[in-house]
């Protein structure tokens, strides 16, 4: 399997970005993840959006990865999935919001703040989405430290 | 004119779909929508954390039932994906080959379920007694009407014998039949046409806008289907031809599953006609090297997208699935909403929320009366809704 297309689209994403990319990586053909801080987050994606008419996004994904917590949307671009990829600190799990650059993230951003906790600046509706209404505000279900407990069994008669 | 606030749901008897819709009504028209999912939230991305890699493949298969094979594809190739490895091409075809048949048999069930909500049940019982075909085609396959069970990492578990194929083959012609038929029922049947044309309305513009995926965002006129975009198992060599559809209505969305069934039997041919000989899986160890993925695919629904991180361990350390419903939510939030010309009227209600293809219809429903000269509100039951109209 030849990377040659994979290998110029992310040149062209690194020259666009420049020092904000921390890091992009080639994962296998069609897919290629980007690593940017969390400040140029929006920025970033911003520019890739517009440089390539990007009008897609699949889904975001948050990922627990110890002391930060990952947000990861995956936008499609010509059958490519463009991965960007940032972390927040739980102390302090706040990010920019995409519904302004692309509003079908609606949806899944109400789905991390609901199980992650992240926070999104500027989100039209931060509504419970996924979670019961009397779910307690604090409890994050998909964060490491959430464990989720058996109930008793029922004993014998 | 006071506005009226309808709740449907969140009990959906029509395909056990818990789903609650709030819906501002003013006479006939519904004026906007909200919606509200979660009941029946199963935690499955936090249970797959504590599950093998293998553990994970027939709980990933519970997702959804329907399109079951979507969701183990997705799964399987992803996790392959992690180990580098590139599966038998055997094997790839063989996943396609059960991959559209479980499309026709999603298409059809649906087609079915349209005609029955627009009062056309002639078309529900036809549909469904020919959709018994493709049940016994993937039953003789996978030993299953539904679960099928025939992934595994690194292959599938059965392989297709020459008599099965001539199995297939014979009711794929009576499926190709039955289905060109119907092609003409949509396109000529006046039920259909009066209660599909110009209904459930989402243009070009909002699709795109609001991420839109499968049958939904390709009936508004977008040619977007991963199985040709990011091609997986044998799409990269099996042709078919991606259906669009410009209405940008209920009809186009028919339309285009019907042909995509068409489109479906085409390719399942193709795969018997061209499946190559060899083994039809490689044995991966229990453990994935370090490392994350992503992987796609087109579920009978729309685009299915999976992410996989693995930290060195036999189970996952997040494992993240995103169904096609849930990106085709907001878009129903824009079919729902009158505007300009279009008015959606609360009897089309059942046929657009199905046309998304989750089928939540008339059911439990509570309406909530507001009186704004009082500043009152009251809820009330169905009986007693009854019982104001027999002594009014």
């Amino acid at each position: 399997m030849s990377l040659e297309r994979e290998e110029r689209l992310a040149s062209e994403i690194k020259d666009l970005l420049g020092s904000r990319a921390v890091e992009i990586k080639i994962q296998r053909i069609r897919s290629i993840f980007v690593t940017v801080k969390k400040e140029d987050y929006k920025e970033s994606i911003r520019k890739v959006v517009d440089r390539f008419a990007i009008t897609h996004l699949s889904t975001i994904t948050g990922a627990d990865s110890g002391q930060t917590i990952d947000v990861m949307p995956h936008f499609s671009y010509a059958g490519t999935k463009i991965t960007f990829k940032s972390s927040v600190p739980k102390t302090a799990a706040e990010i920019d919001t995409l519904t302004d650059i692309i509003p079908g993230a609606v949806m899944y951003e109400r789905e991390i703040h609901d199980l992650l906790g992240v926070g999104f600046k500027g989100h039209p509706t931060p509504e419970r989405f996924i979670l019961p209404d009397d779910w307690p505000s604090d409890v994050y279900p998909l964060r490491k430290e959430y464990k989720v407990v058996r109930p008793e069994p029922i004993p014998k008669t | 004119m006071p506005e009226f606030t309808v709740i449907v749901g969140p009990q959906h008897p029509a395909l056990k779909e818990p789903e609650s819709f709030t819906f501002w009504v003013d006479g006939e028209d519904v004026v906007r929508t909200q919606v509200r999912i979660g009941y029946a939230h199963k935690g499955v991305e936090k249970a797959a954390e504590s599950r093998t890699y293998i553990q994970n493949i027939p709980f990933i298969e519970r997702i959804c039932g329907i399109c079951n094979v979507a969701h183990t594809i997705c799964y399987t190739q992803n996790v392959e994906y992690l180990y580098g490895r590139q599966i038998p091409r055997r094997a790839e075809f063989i996943r396609t080959i059960i991959e559209e048949l479980n499309r026709i048999h999603s298409h059809l069930l649906w087609i079915g379920i349209a005609g029955h909500e627009i009062g056309f049940d002639t078309l529900l019982m036809y549909v469904w007694r020919d959709r018994e075909v493709v049940m016994d085609l993937i039953e003789a396959m996978t030993g299953n009407r539904v679960s099928t069970a025939l992934m595994t990492i690194g292959g599938v578990t059965r392989d297709v014998t020459p008599e099965l194929a001539t199995k297939i083959r014979k009711g794929l012609d009576i499926l190709e039949e039955r289905t060109k038929y119907y092609e003409k029922i949509v396109a000529s049947e006046s039920t259909m046409l009066a209660r599909t044309r110009g209904v459930g309305v989402l243009t070009r513009e909002e699709a795109i806008k609001h991420c839109a995926v499968g049958p939904t965002l390709r009936a508004s006129g977008i040619k977007f289907d991963v199985r040709a975009e990011d091609p997986y198992a044998a799409h990269d060599e099996v042709p078919f031809e991606v259906i669009t559809a410009d209405t940008c209505d209920l009809f186009g969305r028919v339309v285009v599953r019907v042909y995509e069934t068409i489109e479906s039997i085409r390719q399942v041919r193709y795969c018997l006609d061209h499946l190559s000989s060899g083994p039809i899986r490689i044995r991966l160890p229990n453990t994935p090297p370090r490392g994350e993925s992503v992987s796609r695919v087109e579920a009978p629904r729309g685009e299915d997208i999976h992410y996989v991180r693995s930290d060195g361990t036999d189970r996952p350390s997040r494992y993240k699935v995103r169904a096609p419903t849930l990106g085709n939510l907001a878009a129903l939030v824009e079919m729902l909403t009158s505007k300009g010309d279009y008015n959606v009227h609360v009897a089309d209600i059942p046929i657009v929320l199905a046309g998304i293809d989750p089928c939540m219809c008339c059911m439990d429903r509570t309406a909530r009366f507001i009186e704004p000269s009082k500043d009152r509100e009251w809820v009330w039951t169905w009986n007693q809704l009854k019982k104001y109209a027999k002594e009014k």
